[in-house]
């Protein structure tokens, strides 16, 4: 023989495609998982935030039409037609329909418990659907989906995740991975303004860090999946916003902060690991270096219904390539 | 899909949830593009070439025309950007209907055209607005050391120099981050504005008599006439300028010169992914840019007619760039020196001048940072060096890709001044229109050709005639930029169609296809397929 076999152990090439923050979207998340046959993937990497941030209630009228309301403006939906393409579009974009009569939508919008109940049983049905669409589109073909939840995510969409053919659903775990590789597994995010489902602390991402890198066989070869990017990158940056949610100007411009974390940064200038794959601010789409560490952040455009990610090639211990795409 | 949009209330439940902000409002959009328009710049420009190179076109006309096609073109954009509303230009449209190869090539003519009219605007203050402010402050005073300053900053090397560290400084403005720049161009946009409500005062306070009179007594002994104002005028159509009048094809053709500033009013396509409520921001700071741009023309122009006198002006300039040696004021005939004559006020003259630069200078950054977005998101697409999206640690900004588009703009600069080739393509604009129409055509079958795309677009839906909105905008903004293409092909003064220069067009889009098809190679050659970059994953 006067040529080599390819590798197929320790220093196989591995093509990773990674995505996050896709917020309930249908067309995105279909496409995500289509990437790996797309992009040739070898493993499909899913950075958290799963779940989407609004029900769009679909309140039929006495005469036999339905209102709605879409992109700012309240719509009158006329026929079947056009309920099921009102519909179709809407999970597209995040949002979840539900079609009801205009006497549930007005008791609804004075009952801020019943909104929690239908939003959560929404989002769960969702996750239901879309880890079938994987179990689908993905059997056979030796392509597994690695999960982390976000800090918008329920916690109740863990068991349906981790109990889906086909997905690995992983938090607060260091796995082996691929071509002899390890992944950690950091899901949730710092203190946001918006006070949702997954927060912590810095001192509890220290304390979540502590627990995690001691797994880590060998950090030259680990991969970080933390949902959070790191402190004070281009990644983490994003406008500031004051208690009512509202973008804070100085001398009429944004005031940018930074929403990542300072303990991940200390972390990665600490042990160097591989790579970082980051989500959780959508605007910090860019790839940077801290030290020798690759950290990724794709960005998230979700509504416009093109799937933002980044496709990276690993051989030899090293990253090969690593390039944003959009789909 | 045709659901009917019928007001009223809210009916949306939203939890608490983290995501995209973005920041611009309807106010800033506005600034952003009326400080590209460059009310200064293209006052200055229109009066200065308009009256001598079209003396039987009608300025105000021409200013209505080219509103109502920039009007036309921004519908255009407005549709393009609401249903892909992400920074980028061009390219970002393009990318998602049109071959990689020409979405890749009609980006890189468009900043390649961008980037040519930063180098002008750096050439451009220095010789319409500094220049001409210390000539105006040498007549004024009496000092020869003005003068002399005026004259040396004509001289290839000092206009260079100055303009390259015009440059230089959008290169550390850029490189220190869009918060620093987009503050230092309110305070630009404050000041600038000012100026011009200045001179629009300045001149509706003013008489034709006022004029002549400081004319005659400040230029009238250099010339060695007592009446320098007629006798520039009798001394010009002597030599050639023609005879005034109204005809219709010489309106088309000035048009050309509100059309240039115009063109910024649709910058805003570059920073979409930032705007907040895109539909209503866009469409107020593109449209309103437009009609506030077009109405400061109209009004200048009518204003400066009736101060200096349209005979004048013409003559005045025709007599400075035909050579035939007709009579004219001791430096170019702009109107911050002109201001400054009529007023005979230093301090008017300086802030005239200074106004006019900083409306100048508002083009530098905007359009360097047009070209900065447009090659980091090839380099993103991979059909550009990964290396030009690095990002600097310390100020977060593409350090590479602006140090790159600076030393760009210097060569143009330099060509620009030393060559007397280059300094005629202003042709350039030809291009950037044409590559406009192309992706503006591309929107008439946008809703067509990818409609899982548009289908998400706030404009889905929404038909006139029968055909769906972005069609019928993107027509008449594809009818609008082809009769300026046209219209900038047969004007000899503000673009052309001379052979060396189309040569020098043709090459940029030649250039583009080279780029792409080399770097499709090199990328192919490292396991890369950079067409991925431009398709979308199917769903299905």
């Amino acid at each position: 023989m006067f040529w080599r076999k390819k590798d197929k152990g320790a220093n196989a090439e591995v093509k990773i495609f990674f995505a996050s923050d896709l917020h309930g979207s249908n067309v995105c998340f279909k496409k995500f998982v289509n990437s790996a046959q797309f992009y040739g993937a070898d493993v499909l990497v899913l950075g958290g935030d799963l779940t989407g941030k609004a029900v769009i209630p679909i309140a039929e009228q006495e005469d036999g039409t339905f209102a709605a309301f879409q992109h700012g403006e309240a719509v009158r939906i006329n026929d079947k037609t056009e309920l099921d393409e009102f519909i179709k579009r809407q999970g597209n974009i995040g949002f979840y329909p539900a079609v009801m009569s205009e006497a549930e939508f007005q008791q609804l919008r004075t009952d801020e418990e019943s909104q929690s109940t239908l939003f959560k049983k929404l989002v769960l049905e969702r996750v239901h659907e879309w880890a079938a669409f994987a179990a689908e589109k993905l059997k056979g073909c030796g392509v597994p989906l690695l999960a982390i939840p976000g800090n918008d995510d329920f916690h109740e969409i863990d068991e349906i995740l981790t109990q889906a053919a086909r997905v690995e659903f992983h938090e607060m775990q260091v796995c082996d991975f691929k071509g002899g590789y390890q992944m950690l597994y950091c899901g949730g995010s710092t203190p946001t303004p918006w006070d949702t489902e997954r927060e912590y602390t810095e001192e509890q991402y220290v304390a979540r860090f502590a627990e995690l890198i001691p797994q880590v066989n060998d950090m030259s070869r680990c991969i970080f999946n933390v949902h959070v990017p790191p402190f004070g990158t281009v990644l983490d940056t994003c406008p500031k916003l004051d208690s009512n949610l509202q973008v804070v100007y100085e001398m009429g411009l944004p005031v940018q902060v930074h929403a990542g974390c300072k303990a991940l940064v200390d972390v990665i200038k600490e042990h160097q690991p591989l790579l970082g794959l980051h989500g959780h601010v959508h605007e910090g789409r860019a790839k940077i270096n801290i030290g020798s560490t690759i950290c990724i952040n794709p960005g998230s455009v979700y509504p416009e219904g093109i799937l933002q990610g980044a496709m990276i090639t690993l051989s030899d211990g090293k990253v090969t390539q690593a390039n944003l795409m959009q789909g | 899909m045709s659901v009917t949009n019928v007001g009223g209330e809210k009916r949306i439940f939203l939890r608490k949830a983290s995501g995209l902000i973005r920041t611009a409002s309807e106010t800033d959009t506005f600034i952003y593009n009326l400080g590209v328009v460059s009310i200064g710049l293209g006052v200055g420009s229109m009066l200065f070439y308009g009256p001598a190179f079209y003396p039987q076109g009608n300025l105000v006309w021409g200013c209505i025309i080219a509103g109502v096609a920039m009007a036309m073109i921004s519908l255009g954009f407005i549709t393009w950007t609401v249903t892909l509303p992400r920074s980028g230009g061009i390219y970002v449209f393009g990318s998602r209907i049109l071959p990689p190869a020409l979405a890749l090539t009609m980006s890189l003519v468009e900043i390649t055209a961008w980037l040519f009219y930063c180098a002008i605007a750096a050439y451009w203050i220095v010789t319409l607005a500094l220049a001409p402010m210390f000539s105006g402050l040498s007549l004024l005073t009496g000092n020869e050391t003005f003068l002399a300053i005026s004259k040396t900053m004509l001289e290839p090397w000092a206009t260079f120099l100055i303009g390259a560290a015009i440059l230089l400084i959008s290169q550390v403005v850029l490189s220190y981050g869009m918060r620093f720049y987009l503050t230092l161009n309110k305070w630009v946009f404050v000041l600038a504005m000012a100026s011009t409500i200045l001179l629009i005062i300045t001149l509706a306070v003013s008489t034709r008599e006022q004029f002549v009179t400081n004319l005659n007594t400040l230029v009238g002994p250099s010339l060695g006439v007592s009446d320098a104002y007629n006798a520039i005028i009798a001394s010009g159509k002597e030599k050639g300028w023609g005879e005034p009048g109204f005809d219709l094809w010489q309106t088309i053709l000035v048009s050309n010169w509100p059309f240039l500033p115009l063109i910024g009013a649709a910058f805003s396509i570059a920073i979409g992914g930032e705007i907040k409520s895109v539909r209503r921001s866009q469409t107020i700071g593109m449209l309103g840019a437009v009609f506030t741009a077009t109405l400061a023309f109209v009004i200048t122009v009518w204003l400066a007619y009736r101060v200096f006198g349209f005979e004048f002006l013409g003559t005045a300039v025709f007599n400075t760039l035909s050579g035939a040696g007709g009579l004219t004021t001791p430096t170019d005939p702009s109107i911050a020196l002109l201001t400054g004559i009529l007023t005979q006020s230093p301090l008017i003259t300086v802030l005239t001048s200074l106004g006019l630069a900083l409306w100048m200078w508002m083009w530098i950054p905007a359009m360097h940072t047009f070209g900065v977005r447009a090659i980091v998101a090839w380099s993103f697409d991979r059909v550009a060096p990964a290396q030009l999206a690095t990002i600097s640690e310390k100020y977060h900004t593409p350090i590479v890709a602006i140090t790159v588009t600076t030393i760009v703009n210097l060569i143009f600069m330099a060509l620009f001044v030393f060559t007397p080739w280059f300094s005629k393509i202003v042709i350039l604009i030809e291009a950037a229109v044409l590559a406009w129409s192309v992706v503006l055509a591309a929107g008439i079958f946008f809703p067509y050709l990818r409609p899982q795309l548009y289908e998400k677009s706030p404009l889905a839906g929404k038909k006139i005639f029968g055909l769906p909105i972005m069609t019928v905008a993107c027509f008449l903004g594809f009818i609008a930029a082809q009769f300026y293409f046209w219209t900038l092909f047969f004007d000899p003064n503000a673009a052309g169609h001379e052979p060396t220069q189309v040569a020098i067009v043709a090459g940029v889009f030649v250039l583009g296809l080279v780029f792409y098809y080399v770097m499709k190679m090199i990328r192919r050659a490292q396991g890369v397929d950079v067409t991925l970059a431009f398709k979308e994953i199917p769903i299905e």
